[in-house]
């Protein structure tokens, strides 16, 4: 678009991205303001407080309400049946009998639904795919019926690789037609060859990780409903709109007339981005009966069929000089990713979290007939961090050096990617703070004690994670004629505080009480589009476009009560919302919207291009563990943790992501890995009992903090993302610990009895 | 059948909806308690039976003729939230909310039987109640002011945030 007459700015303008680590490139609208930033030094009242959640009391008394609560008259219940075994072709369904069974209103098998929801597909490529999917009056009614279609099944089998190992085998059976495995992505800087030439000490580790289930506790779910041709979605989703494209290209309907409204979700943390197998056989069915269908993933589908972390087998180099400058580093990493998934592999924080002039990291790609990979918290740098933290540990005792001193040594001084400098970045202080709350000295003045079976070892490591956000993201801020508050955005709270967050915010800008404000999201009819929330993107994307809204809405507000007072609006503010004339009250909202009648005061916002600079949350984990050496068992005893992030909007809400990330990654380090029977390729712990996610009992003692301060180069708001990046340090600390205190390094994850002990046994 | 649900009688039909937690939510929309597996694994069905907790997924509805079932719906009183659920509400012990219920009928077992729990008795009741998203910490302090009567009480839980000026 030119420049129109006047020399105003451009309206549209390239930015770059950053989306789970992976950056893109998009053609943004500029604001037509942006207000100045918030600094550290900003007097701020709301925000940077911790009022409890918005939607605690709904929480604490039933009342939310959750894709599955969602009540319609007359609904249906769908269930979906899969495939039993990893690869073959299903020659013989039996239909008929199901749909003559009580209460069983609709079957769907091979043919029956549109190529776009790639539903009920003849070739099996992995255990837990969708075959066929049966509607009936009761939960009870269509899982008798979907149980004898399962009963009929016949597929005719055929070779499958479940391992990577098998994948990639001279003799390995295909799984998918155009090869099991992708070229190598190789990134480099520098020269690998002339690093290692350089250094005193070289190191080579292969490292190994699981695959991890999601395991939200509310499964994957929609309830699906058309009144006409429109389609109405309800969806646990991180992304409505997002959700909303899926289903329109898939069944070949206008967006305009497909609505998703997500209103509570019960945790996503990363797969549920997109429609799935769910929304597709609840939509269909919707239509096909003139009727709201319900479809919800048992737990078996759960894990099974909506995403998983892959595994990762690494082979990391790393080299450094005597006094602990890094010389190279170089990664072979192999990723399984599954039947499908987008490529998140380990070699990002490879480049980024510290300063090495040689780095070289190649990635393949490996599929294997096992359900595709989705994003999974901190997707790749979860994973990449375990080895190359675990080569920076091992590093560090090969130099009889203190680990955090040879980080400290090490530090990024700017993107070591892109060569973009920080907006802010402070780990070196996250260490400092982290040291002194653990009570850290030298791990090395600890050497392991040979007299008792119970052994203590201590570990660190640390993370960064790209949480600019950025555009597009648009947000609207509407006063009502009572005083009373909306904040309009299309976007969604998983569980993280979105909705509180958003409502601080609007409330800070506009000078209004909190308890007056009411954030509104997760509705695409009634709402402003937003992004998906996802890679840490929430409050760094939403929340400059909700605090425009609110600027703008207050500017307008300040104009009429100057009107109405007959001042001018330069000595006009505003106040616990109230207007201000001077220091003194001149009238409330309320009675200034009163007297305005219908004219309704509306601020617009929307999030204006990055900066061309790097916007990351890092931060620094000290671990402490007890092993026993006789059975192997791992207990961890505490964590500390110290973040830069910016500013934080909520403390409290804050800490309670921290606790997540770190609880999340006791459970990758100690117990969490899918296993699958190599036999059948099915699952053999699709469930939540032989799964092991964390319980109560597992918890020690965790001291999670954030750096105070202000973020204002990244956003006006000053804060960056916050939900992913403490799952990422928090497994290679663990082992970290449990390598201080046995002496020798566990490198597969997770670190169970059997492989602490067969690391001992040697 | 005849069941008594947070104090009312309510008639449920153990032929349609077989375990209770289908009853509770299918037939008398009481949706707080949740479904998460179905198998007895992850508690977000938890509900009091006859003052006993009891995975609701597991439970049959004809075994509850004539019994009291407790669901999160019935645990404010008169309107009046009770000092767990307040102190959930103070202490952030809701993340996604989704455990919760569940969560909330398990302390309230605990803290009947065992007014003053320590750390270690907390954890073990809780024990099986999942939280996918961590909140296991605040959901102990939560406990701990009750069990302590401070309550729903703000306490100093909020981290205060450390280290330098920027
Ligand atoms: S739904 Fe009953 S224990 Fe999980
Ligand atoms: S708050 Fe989300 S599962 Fe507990």
């Amino acid at each position: 678009m030119s420049d129109s007459a006047g020399g105003k700015k451009a309206r549209f303008v390239q930015t770059t991205v950053e989306v789970e680590g992976r950056t893109e490139t998009r053609v943004v609208e500029v604001p037509a303001f942006e207000p100045a930033p918030w600094t550290a030094d900003t007097p701020l009242s709301i925000v940077g407080t911790s009022p409890p959640r918005v939607d605690a009391f709904e929480k604490v008394t039933g009342r939310a309400r959750y894709t599955a609560d969602t009540v319609r008259p007359g609904i249906l219940y769908a269930v979906i049946v899969r495939a039993p075994i990893a690869k073959g072709t299903l020659t013989a369904i039996d239909l008929d009998t199901a749909r003559a069974m009580p209460g069983v209103r609709g079957v769907m098998g091979p043919g029956d639904a549109p190529a776009g929801t790639r539903l009920f597909r003849r070739e099996v490529s992995y255990a837990g795919q969708s075959l066929a999917a049966v509607c009936a009056e009761s939960l009870l009614d269509a899982e008798r019926a979907a149980r004898a279609i399962a009963a009929s099944l016949v597929i005719a089998p055929e070779p499958h690789a479940v391992t990577v190992d098998d994948a990639i085998a001279a003799d390995a059976p295909p799984v998918r037609r155009t090869g099991n495995t992708t070229e190598p992505d190789i990134v480099q800087r520098g020269d690998i060859a002339r690093g290692l030439a350089e250094a005193d000490v070289t190191l080579t580790r292969e490292y190994r990780t699981p695959v991890a289930l999601h395991s939200a506790l509310e499964p994957h779910g929609a309830v699906c409903e058309w009144t006409g041709d429109h389609l109405t979605v309800w969806e646990s989703t991180q992304g409505i709109f997002r959700v909303r494209s899926d289903v329109a290209k898939a069944l070949g309907v206008p967006q305009s007339r497909v609505r998703v409204i997500k209103d509570y979700m019960g945790g996503g943390f990363g797969a549920k981005n997109s429609a799935g197998p769910h929304t597709y056989t609840a939509a269909l069915f919707a239509r096909a009966l003139g009727a709201p269908v319900r479809c919800i993933n048992d737990r078996r589908g759960e894990q099974t069929d909506s995403g998983n972390r892959p595994a990762t087998v690494q082979k990391v180099t790393i080299a450094a000089r005597r006094d602990g400058t890094l010389t190279a580093i170089a990664l072979d990493a192999l990723i399984p990713l599954g039947i499908s998934g987008w490529e998140g592999g380990p070699a990002q924080i490879f480049h980024e979290l510290y300063h090495c002039p040689n780095v070289r990291t190649a990635e393949t790609m490996v599929y294997i007939n096992a359900g595709g990979m989705q994003a999974f918290r901190g997707p790749g740098y979860v994973e990449g961090a375990f080895a190359l933290e675990g080569a920076m540990n091992a590093l560090a005792r090969a130099l009889e050096m203190d680990p955090v001193a040879l980080r400290v040594k090490n530090l990024a001084t700017h993107d070591e990617r892109t060569g973009r400098p920080f907006s802010g970045n402070r780990l070196d202080e996250c260490y400092a703070e982290g040291m002194k709350r653990f009570g850290w000295s030298s791990a090395i003045d600890h050497p392991p004690s040979a007299l008792s079976r119970a052994k203590r070892g201590r570990g660190v490591a640390a993370q960064t994670w790209p949480t600019g956000g950025g555009p597009p993201s648009y947000a609207n801020v509407r006063i009502n004629s009572d005083g009373s508050v909306d904040v309009l955005a299309g976007t969604q709270d998983l569980g993280t505080g979105s909705r509180t967050i958003l409502a601080q915010i609007a409330a800070e800008a506009l000078g209004a009480r909190l308890d007056s404000v009411r954030a509104v999201i997760g509705d695409t009819e009634r709402l402003p589009y937003t992004g998906n929330s996802w890679g840490s993107m929430t409050t760094p994307s939403v929340g400059p476009a909700v605090r425009m809204a609110a600027e703008e809405a207050k500017s307008h507000l300040l104009e009429a009560a100057a009107q109405m007072l007959e001042v001018p609006v330069a000595r006009l503010g505003t106040r616990d919302s109230q207007v201000m004339l001077d220091a003194d009250v001149a009238l409330s909202f309320s009675d200034l919207c009163r007297k305005l009648g219908n004219v309704q005061i509306v601020g617009h916002g929307s999030r204006g291009p990055n900066p061309e600079l790097a916007v990351v949350t890092v931060g620094a984990q000290f671990a402490e563990v007890e092993v026993d050496a006789e059975t192997g068992v791992v207990k961890v005893l505490r964590i500390v943790a110290v973040h830069d992030a910016g500013r934080i909007i909520n403390p409290a809400l804050a800490e309670s992501q921290l606790h997540g990330g770190i609880i999340q990654g006791i459970g990758y380090a100690l117990f969490e890995e899918r296993h699958i029977d190599r036999a059948s390729g099915a699952t053999l712990n699709a469930n939540l009992h032989d799964y092991k996610v964390p319980t109560m009992v597992d918890i020690p003692a965790i001291d999670a903090s954030f750096l105070a301060g202000a973020d204002p180069a990244a956003n006006h708001v000053g804060a960056r993302g916050i939900a992913e990046p403490p799952i990422i340090p928090t497994a290679p600390a663990i082992a970290a610990a449990v390598a201080d205190a046995l002496g020798v390094e566990v490198c597969s994850l997770p670190l169970t009895p059997w492989r602490v002990l067969g690391a001992l046994t040697g | 059948m005849l069941l008594t649900v947070n104090g009312s009688p309510r008639e449920v039909d153990p032929a349609r909806f077989p375990t209770l937690l289908a009853a509770l939510r299918d037939q008398l929309g009481l949706t707080g308690p949740k479904l998460g597996c179905d198998h007895g694994e992850c508690g977000a069905c938890t509900v009091r039976l006859d003052g006993d907790l009891v995975y609701a997924c597991l439970t049959l509805t004809a075994a509850c003729d004539d019994a009291q079932v407790q669901t999160v719906e019935g645990l404010a009183n008169g309107g009046a939230l009770s000092p767990l659920q307040q102190a959930f509400i103070t202490h952030d012990a809701a993340q996604c909310g989704f455990c919760t219920p569940g969560q909330l009928l398990a302390a309230a077992a605990l803290l009947e039987a065992n007014p003053h729990p320590t750390d270690d008795e907390i954890r073990t009741a809780m024990s099986g109640n999942l939280c996918r998203c961590g909140t296991y910490p605040k959901i102990i302090t939560a406990i701990r002011a009750v069990a302590d009567g401070s309550g729903g009480a703000p306490a100093s839980i909020a981290t205060t945030p450390t280290g330098g000026a920027s």
